[in-house]
């Protein structure tokens, strides 16, 4: 029996790169960066203070006064990518909303908000209870359901900066086993203090524009925003008449249980993942285009899959490139892996592989072809989307352009 | 659809709770019906006073790791490596007798991660950037306990980690069923892990939440063994259950209530044991569909918690004989329900 293929017949995204998909297909294509001064909170103590921040966003444009009080800044994200998404599937009343579920990425969700309580209640200050409900990620989930009337699975994954990619996988999972008819899967994090300060106390956050694979890089920066995809069994799409944007064709996911912060070093985990991906795509090594990396721009993350990727693609890799799109996008942690398989998706669509920007020099460990001179133009429909974690959560997404034949993979 | 290709068997299991260590304590627990909760000091916050819980005072962490590990795991973590050590030796595997490629583990966490992240926070409020604590930051991501747990036991294969109100651990051990089922792993651990901090308790009361959802709240881990049936065979595993069948709505719709609850029970509805999971005004209304020689509910003996979904199984799983049929339900006030059908296993 012939497995169906997993099609995306929407996407979404908003974000601090960009709040709509045609913002975000300029800002990826083109490589405009969203990096900027981060104003959400107090940075003036930190040695970094840039992130990529969703701004100019006043909730009250889109939510009631009552919405404001109850959505977390994630929530709101989520609920506005995943209308751009689910707008453009054209999904509703296309089956029982028993049969659409929904899976979201989560990362400190809530947290932006709940920590005005802590620090309230450490100062022996009263502060609004409110502030505490969004504190775990499911409540992105659920408020997605209720907004969109989505009875069916209901779940989120917190593999922190691995969240979404997995969620995507997951999503893919439920329609193949019959489970759900659509799903609308991706992730959605805000930035807080906890992240902010997190990741600077550990000395990994790049007072300058993050710049992965480059000479003289030290960290990531930090961005926030949602995206989102709607996933259908091709079969049943086609028959709706919903466009199709894409394809999810397999993903792999698994720990390395080396460290709960360092990669194992010398890339041999994330490769069998990557290897994993592909083989439950059924897509050859020779069949990649490109890999948008984890990239996050950290000393040893770059290093590790850049070795990870010489495992995978043996004596072809410099044929390979690695990009990274978060120059652009900010590390969005929770919502990095969804931000990244919206943005492949886009390039593959344009025929573009994307520039990797913020080059600062050649790095001898860092000696693939990183795109840093140019995005460049492809014919290869199929590409790779890698998501790293905290714990050693590695995801890896195979994804195939809109026009991928059938005998293509 | 919502049952698996293979025989999903149970070959271990085990739980840290305010009943002890073991599913023992818990079964004792539910068999004799005496609750293990225990009062909440008086003097935590305002109102705490003839609240009771279940927070697993008795835990030692030195007692299942060397206490220099121990002191670099959050609380949650250190559940999750301790049950998950007892669950393997229940199902009789010994530390890299299966190649870690081979094993996963998929894992419900409740509030893993909030105390870690109050704590760091709390650091930057009262001290700024010289109050920060790096040591703390890695552990307040939510799937620490089962990284912690993975890199402890060496387990190399599909991990991952689900927050989903009260069915956390019924959501991962779904996940953990289709891993085996795709192939992915051979061996899945699965379950959840909760934690509870006076803090959090002050954060229910702020909400109001002390006398609905979070009333009598617990904390612990229960963690399951998972994997295909005739793999079991092959080693000469004991089988406490099969999981035949899992379903899962997200949320009952108005109006459509019954097509929800028809969705997820299955056609048959009577049932040897019924075990309660969650919290018990959601499951009320499924409950009403079905029929059960014995209905349980631990929540109420040893604590309720947003992953005890892995407690509750094992213990379902360990009061079926053979043959036997089980149920458990667990449902949230805003979603998601889910219902796991047992089947009771047999020695080797």
């Amino acid at each position: 029996m012939t497995v169906p293929r997993i099609v995306i017949t929407g996407f979404g995204i908003f974000s601090g790169a960009a709040q709509s998909i045609p913002a975000f297909r300029d800002a990826i294509l083109n490589g405009k960066s969203g990096v900027g001064l981060v104003d959400l909170f107090d940075v003036t103590d930190f040695p970094a203070r840039i992130g990529v921040q969703v701004t100019g966003y006043d909730p009250a444009d889109y939510f009631s006064r009552r919405q404001v009080l109850r959505l977390s800044r994630t929530d709101q994200f989520a609920l506005l990518a995943a209308k751009e998404a689910l707008s453009m599937s054209g999904l509703s009343g296309s089956y029982d909303p028993y049969d659409i579920g929904v899976c979201v990425g989560g990362g400190a969700a809530g947290m932006y908000q709940a920590e005005k309580w802590l620090a309230a209640d450490l100062q022996h200050q009263a502060a609004r209870p409110d502030l505490l409900r969004g504190v775990l990620p499911d409540k992105t989930g659920t408020e997605l359901a209720r907004a969109y009337r989505l009875a069916g699975y209901q779940g989120s994954i917190t593999t922190a900066c691995s969240s979404s990619a997995t969620a995507i996988g997951w999503g893919a999972d439920l329609i193949r086993t019959g489970r759900q008819k659509a799903m609308l899967c991706g992730g959605a994090d805000s930035l807080a203090l906890l992240t902010f300060a997190g990741f600077n106390a550990l000395k990994v956050v790049d007072p300058e524009p993050c710049a992965p694979f480059s000479l003289g890089r030290q960290g990531i920066t930090l961005g926030e925003g949602a995206a989102f995809v709607v996933l259908e069994d091709e079969n049943a799409a086609r028959k709706r008449g919903a466009g199709i944007l894409g394809y999810l064709l397999g993903y792999a996911l698994a720990g390395e249980a080396y460290h709960m912060t360092a990669p194992e070093p010398s890339g041999e985990p994330a490769s069998q993942v990557m290897n994993a991906a592909l083989a439950a795509a059924g897509v050859e090594q020779d069949q990649v285009g490109w890999v948008n990396a984890h990239g996050t721009g950290t000393p040893l993350n770059d290093v590790v899959e850049s070795n990870a990727m010489k495992h995978v693609f043996g004596e072809r890799v410099t044929q390979i490139p690695l990009i990274s799109t978060k120059p652009v996008t900010g590390h969005c942690l929770g919502a990095a892996g969804s931000v990244e398989a919206v943005a492949t998706l886009l390039a593959l669509n344009a025929k573009t592989i994307p520039r990797t920007l913020h080059f600062r020099g050649r790095d001898p460990e860092c000696d693939l072809d990183y795109c840093h001179d140019s995005s460049r133009p492809t014919d290869c429909k199929i590409a790779m989307s890698n998501s790293f974690a905290f714990g050693g959560n590695i995801t890896a997404l195979v994804l195939g352009a809109a026009d991928l034949p059938e005998e293509g993979c | 659809m919502d049952t698996f290709s293979c025989p999903i068997a149970i070959t271990g299991a085990s739980a840290i709770t305010v009943a002890g260590s073991g599913l023992e304590p818990v079964l004792t627990a539910l068999t004799s019906g005496r609750s293990c909760l225990h009062p909440v000091p008086a003097n935590l916050f305002d109102g705490a006073d003839g609240l009771l819980w279940g927070r697993v005072d008795q835990f030692k962490a030195s007692d299942f790791m060397p206490p220099l590990k121990a002191r670099k795991l959050d609380r949650g973590s250190q559940f999750a490596v301790a049950a998950a050590g007892m669950a393997l030796a229940d199902a009789g595997i010994a530390k890299g007798a299966i190649a870690g490629e081979r094993i996963g583990i998929a894992l419900g966490c409740g509030f893993g991660g909030i105390a870690n992240s109050a704590e760091f926070l709390t650091g930057y409020f009262q001290q700024g950037v010289a109050g920060l604590s790096p040591l703390l930051f890695p552990n307040t991501v939510a799937n620490a306990p089962a990284s912690n747990t993975s890199i402890e036991y060496g387990i190399k294969g599909p991990n991952i980690t689900f927050v989903q109100r009260f069915c956390s651990a019924e959501s991962a051990i779904l996940a953990a069923c289709r891993f085996i089922e795709e192939g992915r792993a051979d061996i899945m651990l699965a379950g959840g892990v909760d934690e509870l901090t006076p803090l959090m308790m002050k954060a229910f009361a702020a909400l109001g939440q002390l006398h609905s959802h979070a009333e009598g709240f617990g904390e612990g881990s229960g963690i399951l063994v998972l994997e295909r049936g005739d793999h079991a065979a092959a080693r000469g595993a004991a089988v406490n259950a099969y999981i035949k069948r899992i379903s899962t709505i997200g949320l009952l719709l108005p109006g459509s209530e019954q097509k929800g609850i028809d969705r997820l029970l299955p056609e048959s509805r009577s049932f040897k044991q019924v075990m309660v999971s969650g919290a018990e005004a959601s499951v009320q209304p499924l409950l009403a569909s079905v029929r059960a020689t014995h209905t349980r509910y631990p929540g109420r003996l040893i604590g309720r918690s947003l992953a005890m979904g892995g407690v509750a199984l094992g213990t379902l799983a360990s009061l079926l004989d053979s043959g036997e049929d089980g149920l458990q339900l667990s449902a949230s006030p805003e979603g998601p329900c889910f219902a796991i059908s047992l089947n009771g296993g047999s020695p080797a």
